[in-house]
């Protein structure tokens, strides 16, 4: 209880740090996920017909979370410098695959037969895309945007070693400090922030899934 | 790291297109592994390295830290098979208590624990060394293994065990018999997606004096020498791209016969 009522002084004498940090987790969070995202549905989108292009795509995609972030982090200082840019590159690399997985996933599990409907009904192809496919494979999509952006708030923390940013900075700088006071707070808030950042997230797309997903389909969809 | 995410439901459709990736990854991770090489290599003999450069990368501390890494790797890995599989055959069997839904939720969860503070939150508590680290990666890595021990032994068609018990068979020699060898697969490939986690994160060994590779990164970083970072960061990922091939391989051949 005495860690948990220190722990809550040490918030509340700089809740402006508190802030940035969070501010800065959250703004990497939501460019990785809009820009992998976006490459991911173009990928799947332009490769659905094309087997081995899209199995070739999902294999670059996953040899980039093999990687070590620590190593993916740094790699490109030597190109692009410190600070936010490497670790966008980084994030952005990690968070193409789920969302391209369940692209291709989704748009692979649409009936046939409401293809076949759609053409007879006289739809042409990108009408089709847009109209049917899209929508349905929208609620597989969107755990995989989902899974994408808790994994880019976990390992957004290592941004903090290439002078990123976000919550790392907290557990970088109490592990700096260690064992003086606050330092063990300072981990804490690193930690603790981070899951509550992702729990937010994790409701904030849970809403929108509920939202954007076509009537029809509600509560089928699955996360899968 | 392929089964990192979840996808879809196993379609017989996607089972198909599982196939193929696994055959193209065993070709993209050796390509762009060998490409990486060369340009570690190029590196490595044609640019100029100032005194400290030279002195961060000397060879026997490289040769030095590599070890650290796979030796931490190593035993974190066995830590988490030896913890895993257990809890997940417990808990999948037939009278077990209920919770290995709610395990794998909670679990799920836990992956949003930035594994730098979850290395510095143990080195908090049992202090520096590499006895912190190997618990520390285990812990991080335990959900993909525990997961697929779960996912492996539950998708294991019941008319088969039934079979087994209409058999004579006792609950024992359903496991050992028939339920472990159908799901080694999916265990297979969710110690392969720990392996890597483990070969990866030792790099953040550094942090708690744990040694690894990291240290040439940091070094890097703190006296600002980009290709020692670059040296460094090539070396990791080839060591992990490497794991991930070899885990590849293992993974095809340890198939049962008839799967």
């Amino acid at each position: 209880m005495d860690g948990l009522t220190s722990w809550f002084e040490y918030l509340s004498e700089r809740w402006d740090l508190v802030f940035t940090a969070l501010g800065e987790t959250l703004i990497y969070v939501v460019t990785v996920t809009l820009a992998a995202g976006l490459l991911a549905v173009v990928v799947g989108v332009a490769t659905r017909h094309h087997m081995f292009a899209k199995e070739l795509a999902l294999a670059i995609a996953s040899v980039f979370l093999t990687i070590p972030s620590l190593a993916l982090f740094t790699i490109f200082i030597p190109l692009v410098g410190l600070g936010f840019v490497p670790s966008f590159i980084a994030l952005f690399l990690y968070a193409i695959l789920p969302i391209l997985r369940n692209t291709t996933a989704g748009l692979d599990a649409v009936d046939p037969s409401v293809l076949e409907s759609a053409r007879g009904m006289g739809l042409t192809p990108r009408q089709t895309l847009l109209q049917v496919q899209l929508p349905l494979a929208w609620p597989v999509m969107l755990a995989g945007i989902r899974v994408s952006a808790l994994l880019t708030v976990g390992i957004s923390a290592i941004a903090t070693l290439v002078a990123g940013g976000g919550l790392g900075d907290f557990i970088k700088s109490g592990l700096a400090r260690l064992p003086l006071p606050n330092s063990l707070e300072a981990i804490w808030t690193g930690v603790i922030l981070s899951v509550l950042l992702a729990l937010a997230i994790d409701g904030a797309l849970l809403i929108l899934g509920r939202l954007t997903t076509p009537a029809g389909i509600r509560g089928k969809g699955k996360p899968a | 790291m392929t089964s990192l995410a979840m996808a879809a439901k196993p379609s017989r459709r996607s089972r198909l297109t599982t196939w193929g990736s696994e055959q193209l990854d065993l070709i993209v991770t050796p390509i762009l592994g060998v490409a990486l090489a060369i340009l570690l290599a190029t590196v490595w003999f044609y640019s100029d390295f100032d005194a400290t450069t030279e002195r961060i990368l000397e060879p026997s501390q490289l040769a030095r830290q590599a070890y650290q890494q796979l030796y931490l790797a190593f035993f974190s890995t066995i830590l988490v098979i030896v913890v895993a599989v257990p809890v997940g055959i417990l808990v999948t069997r037939e009278h077990a208590p209920r919770i290995k839904d709610g395990m794998v939720t909670v679990l799920g969860l836990g992956q949003a624990i930035p594994a730098y503070g979850l290395i510095v939150l143990f080195f908090v508590w049992l202090g520096a060394g590499a006895f912190t680290v190997i618990v520390a990666l285990a812990t991080f890595a335990l959900l993909p293994v525990l997961r697929n021990t779960i996912v492996g032994l539950e998708q294991v068609d019941r008319s088969v065990i039934e079979a087994g018990k209409g058999m004579g068979m006792t609950g024992w020699q359903r496991l050992k018999g028939v339920e472990l060898p159908l799901a080694v697969p999916v265990i297979v490939a969710g110690i392969r997606t720990a392996v890597v986690i483990n070969v990866g994160m030792a790099s953040l060994a550094f942090l708690i004096g744990g040694g690894g590779l990291g240290e040439t990164i940091n070094a890097g970083l703190k006296l600002n020498r980009p290709s020692a970072i670059f040296v460094g960061a090539a070396l990791v990922a080839l060591i992990a791209l490497s794991f991930d091939f070899v885990g590849g391989l293992a993974q095809r051949h340890l198939r049962p016969k008839g799967v």
